[in-house]
């Protein structure tokens, strides 16, 4: 097995609201390794959505350790952690998350402008084409269906050529038959990438399909499967 | 090759910047903010340049009246120090003496007001001086004699005869057409009369004890009159007049200024107010943006340098934009002016500009720095979870403004009036139009108007703030007309279209009653005829006001000399009585000021000496008296009982109209020894600056009432805005267009008469202060507006929110 590439020790989040203090995760330690794909399931209000956004230093901890990528999270400032989530980090979200005045391509050249490089329109070309809007680069987020607006947020995300690829109930907001299309484009892509992938979702049968499932039951890990994928990681 | 690389990879992203940053203005988001802008720009631009002119104007107007930019007035020859500091200064100058003396012609004699000039004067203003032949000359030459037209009556003499000033035998050069110097004072009836400096001596009328005022004329730079008038210290009898404490249009031209730069602050209060709202609303919509951002790596420097071209854009169209309309603003204001403006204008150069810039920055950094800062500390987790931001708001950059405007204003007490009212005002207008909601909510309603209430009950902090905004901007556009209204109201009351422009005064009572039937026949419209006696205030209160040290230490103007008294049964009814009320008996009533001034109140017993006799009468009122109006005033008007056995000569006003020239000319020439003075040149004058001046008030008032439409208009779709998604849910939940349609109505139509009726109160308390304390005027109620201002704000409603209302109620 490969060195991981993620490490979480005894993670621990609470908030304080009306002088009551309210724990939503506790004592969650885990481990991923690089090129796995790993599916974060559980309940609404589990707390899944909360420990994506630890794991990915959007939020920080209220105990407890995170390491990625040989980073210790709680070391690091806001800046650090952005510069972090620059380079290594790709995110695909259920609401797309487009800028509606920018268009297909210059949306998924967004993070390379982020970090200060030019906009690589060759690359945002292919990475467009790959997903199957060739031809689409000049449209608005207006003029793109929500399946269509999905495949930009996942030609933005490989952009950066993330190490971890972190993805929010993905299809929520689509219906099946795009949701199902949009899940075989996010797969293909991060198994051609060798990207590591972490995808929060309530969908037991798109769990499945990832190599590792933890299920979070009120803010704590309950259960860790090793699917029948899990073979061509290991 | 590294190097290259990186250029071009830097230009590529401030290209996408650029166009991004373009795109997010273009794409409706920010256009309110440039609206906000440009408004405030343009508004500062064009009153400030307006300002400027109009202040030129005046200002030149005013040393015009003066016959110079300074003058130096003395009882005694001028000091010469001061002349040689004017040569040092290389001033142009100019040397007037004036005293009274006896004019005899062959046939009669008159005493006349000789006015003796140097070849210079005027410096400023008109002189016309006008001969036989007609020829016109502006200056008073060595042996010339010019003469009041009235002289020629009087002294029974013609142009060409001599006459003796004095003991100077000169023969008239021709008549005085137009003298800078003419004042408004009817009892002024001695006629004037020119001469050249070089022949006082000849008139041997300069002798020890003689009346005489000296003056010395003065033009040059500001800076250098400050320099002249601050190096010598004023001797007693020695006084400086300049256009800043002379004048008789002063009064309302300062008015009129004042309440220009009021507009210009309320416009500016409005203005920023729509900025603020705009670019909140702009802030709390990019929020989730921002955090996408930054989950995608943005960095903070990233992030400031993407707002800060958006700033940049906006200010940049803001103010190019704002001051091209400053332009074509000023030039629509200045169009009621261009009588009173001269053909060539001096130009405001580019401070204007320089004021609108920076005020629309001063205002921009809090406006737009303040939700951009909070905007910038949006969380990254923002992009899954809504949480809200810990860091405090930069309320800090209010100082920026905030510092600016008290350096400004320091001294300004009328601008704090307004800002400290402003403040207190909107705090309170927020809180009793919010009570005013509770109050309405206890009623039973039906489900519309139940559901509106509720929904406006249940965010009071948004819905105070709409109150305040609402209201407020609904009673900045109250005030700003109402002190339109009531400045030139006032002005018209001062000076009205019929006021008198011709005064007789010096009539024998043995005269009077032919002399009052040449006026009804011709059906001339006069003033009744006042009885006048001279004499002195000479005891308050048993205190002998030339003795007792509280008056000798600073005596007011009116125990310097002998003043006009008048008897009547009533006083005369353009006069309001302040305090008191009129007798019948032993009383007098006294001019408000001259009463301030004393320290007079009701009851006191003053004595007076009239013919070396003592009267003695209780104050029995105070009035307030407009000296502008022309017609007869006096300070003192007596009970008849107390003067009207003493001997006295009578006076009357009255309205001629060109026609009745020949009726004048009669009554000159059959009552010889009245003294027949016409006002009509200085009364036209004084009336055509006023309507005019009236007239660019107004045309400044709707700009400002416009720029308050604009504000609500804004806030009100900006809030609307913010409901589409919960009339969607509604929408979806089952309710009817109809349904929604009367809820937001209903919500919105009583947020609209609560806001009118607040906005009412709070406009008549903020006029009532600023006429009362501010103008210095007697302030009045606005009855009609408590009907109007409400319907004004529901109309408002109306119009900004039907369309957008259709706009969210179609698409479902």
């Amino acid at each position: 097995m490969s060195e991981p590439i993620l490490k979480v020790k005894s993670l621990s989040k609470s908030i304080t609201a009306h002088g009551n203090t309210l724990s939503i995760l506790s004592d969650i330690s885990l481990q991923v390794c690089k090129a796995e794909t790993v599916a974060i399931i559980g309940t609404s209000g589990a707390g899944k959505s909360t420990l994506m956004t630890l794991l990915a230093g959007l939020d920080v901890p209220t105990s407890g350790e995170i390491e990625l990528l040989g980073q210790p999270l709680s070391q690091l400032d806001d800046e650090a952690r952005a510069q972090l989530r620059g380079e290594s980090i790709g995110f695909v979200f259920q609401s797309f998350l487009l800028i509606p005045s920018l268009n297909a391509i210059e949306n998924v050249t967004l993070p390379t402008v982020l970090r200060g490089e030019g906009e690589d329109q060759v690359k945002a070309k292919a990475l467009l084409a790959s997903v199957g809007l060739a031809g689409r680069e000049l449209h608005l987020p207006t003029q793109l269906s929500g399946g269509e607006q999905q495949r930009v947020a996942l030609a933005r995300a490989f952009m950066s050529e993330p190490k971890i690829l972190f993805a929010d109930e993905p299809t929520g907001n689509l219906d099946k038959k795009t949701a199902k299309n949009i899940i075989e484009l996010l797969f293909a892509m991060n198994r051609d990438n060798g990207t590591t992938l972490i995808l929060v979702t309530h969908d037991e049968q798109l769990a499945a399909r990832c190599s590792r499932i933890l299920r979070i039951d009120d803010g704590k890990l309950v259960e860790e499967i090793i699917t029948a994928k899990a073979s061509s990681v290991l | 090759m590294n190097a290259i690389s990186s250029s071009k990879k830097s230009t590529l992203n401030s290209n996408l910047l650029l166009r991004w940053s373009w795109r997010e203005i273009y794409s409706a988001q920010l256009w309110p903010v440039v609206a906000a802008l440009v408004l405030i720009v343009a508004c500062v631009v064009a009153l400030s340049a307006l300002a400027m002119r109009v202040e030129k104007v005046i200002t030149a107007e005013g040393r015009s009246m003066l016959a110079a930019d300074v003058v130096q007035t003395s009882s005694y020859p001028i000091n010469p120090l001061i002349i040689d500091k004017a040569d040092q200064l290389a001033l142009q100058q100019s040397a007037q003496v004036s005293f009274q003396t006896m004019g005899f012609s062959d046939t009669s004699m008159h005493l006349i007001s000789v006015k003796a000039v140097d070849s210079f004067y005027p410096l400023r203003g008109e002189l016309r001086l006008k001969t036989k032949q007609e020829t016109l000359s502006q200056h008073v030459l060595p042996g010339e004699l010019w003469v009041a037209k009235r002289v020629l009556g009087l002294l029974d003499v013609e142009v060409g005869q001599t006459l003796a000033v004095g003991d100077a035998e000169l023969v008239i050069s021709g008549i005085i057409e137009a003298d800078p110097e003419l004042v408004f004072n009817p009892f002024n009836s001695i006629p004037a009369v020119f001469i050249h400096e070089s022949d006082i001596e000849k008139t041997g009328a300069l002798q020890i004890g003689s009346r005489v005022e000296y003056k010395r004329f003065f033009n040059g730079a500001d800076n250098k009159l400050d320099d002249l008038q601050n190096s010598v210290e004023l001797q007693p009898g020695e006084k400086w007049l300049s256009e800043k404490n002379q004048g008789n249009s002063g009064g309302f031209i300062n008015k009129a200024k004042q309440y220009l730069s009021l507009t210009i602050l309320m416009v500016i209060a409005m203005a920023s107010l729509t900025l603020v709202l705009t670019c909140s609303h702009y802030a709390s919509g990019r929020a989730q943006t921002i955090a996408m951002l930054k989950s995608l790596g943005a960095s903070r420097v990233w992030l400031k340098r993407w707002l800060m071209i958006q700033v940049a854009i906006l200010l940049a169209i803001g103010l190019v934009v704002g001051s091209l309309l400053g332009i074509v603003i000023e030039a629509l204001l200045r169009l009621p002016l261009t009588d009173v403006l001269p053909k060539e204008l001096p130009s405001y150069g580019f401070l204007p500009f320089l004021m609108g810039a920076s005020v629309a920055i001063l205002v921009a950094i809090p406006a737009l720095g303040i939700p951009l800062k909070k905007l910038l500390d949006t969380p990254a987790i923002n992009v899954l979870q809504q949480t809200k931001s810990k860091t405090k708001a930069a309320w800090w950059l209010i100082l920026f403004p905030l510092s600016a405007f008290i350096y400004y204003y320091f001294d300004a007490s009328m601008v704090w009036l307004v800002l400290v009212g402003l403040i207190v005002l909107f705090t309170l207008l927020a809180l009793v139009s919010y009570a005013c909601i509770l109050l309405v909510s206890r009623f039973k309603w039906g489900p519309a108007m139940s559901l509106a209430i509720s929904r406006l009950k249940r965010s009071p902090k948004q819905s105070l703030m709409q109150l305040a905004a609402l209201s407020g901007s609904l009673m900045l556009i109250a005030v700003i007309w109402l002190l339109r209204s009531d400045l030139v109201g006032d002005w018209q009351k001062a000076v009205p279209e019929n006021a008198p422009n011709v005064f007789a005064v010096n009539i024998n009572p043995t005269e009077l009653p032919g002399y009052l039937t040449h006026f009804d026949q011709r059906k001339i419209e006069r003033s009744e005829a006042f009885p006048v006696i001279r004499g002195r205030l000479s005891h308050i209160n048993g205190t002998d006001v030339y003795r007792a040290e509280q008056y000798k230490a600073n005596p007011a103007n009116i125990l310097k000399r002998e003043v006009n008294f008048t008897w009547l049964e009533t006083l005369p009814s353009y006069n309001q009585v302040l305090d008191g009320q009129w007798g019948q008996s032993q009383g007098v009533s006294v001019e408000q000021k001259v009463a301030r001034q004393l320290g007079l109140t009701i009851g006191d017993k003053l004595t007076f000496t009239v013919n070396s006799l003592q009267v003695t009468a209780a104050v029995n009122s105070i009035r307030d008296v407009h000296w502008q109006s022309m017609k007869p005033n006096f300070i003192f008007i007596f009970t008849p009982d107390v003067l009207q056995n003493l001997p006295a000569t009578w006076m009357l006003s009255a309205r001629v109209s060109e026609q009745d020239n020949d009726l004048l000319n009669q009554l000159s020439r059959d009552f010889p020894t009245i003294s027949l003075i016409d006002f009509r040149v200085l009364g036209n004058k004084l009336q055509s600056m006023l309507a005019q001046v009236s007239l660019s008030l107004t045309v400044l008032a709707s700009i400002a009432v416009l720029s308050g439409i604009l504000l609500m208009f804004t806030l009100l779709r900006l809030s609307l805005k913010q409901r589409q998604s919960e009339v969607m849910l509604y929408r979806t939940l089952g309710a009817t267009k109809k349904r929604i349609s009367q809820t937001l109505w209903a919500e919105y139509g009583l947020l609209a008469i609560i806001a009118g009726f607040v906005a009412t109160v709070g406009a008549e308390l903020l006029v009532y202060s600023l006429m009362q304390w501010g103008f210095k005027l007697t302030p009045s109620l606005h009855v009609e507006m408590w009907l109007v201002l409400p319907i004004i704000a529901l109309l408002i409603v109306l119009g900004s929110l039907r369309s957008l209302f259709k706009q969210l109620l179609t698409p479902l």
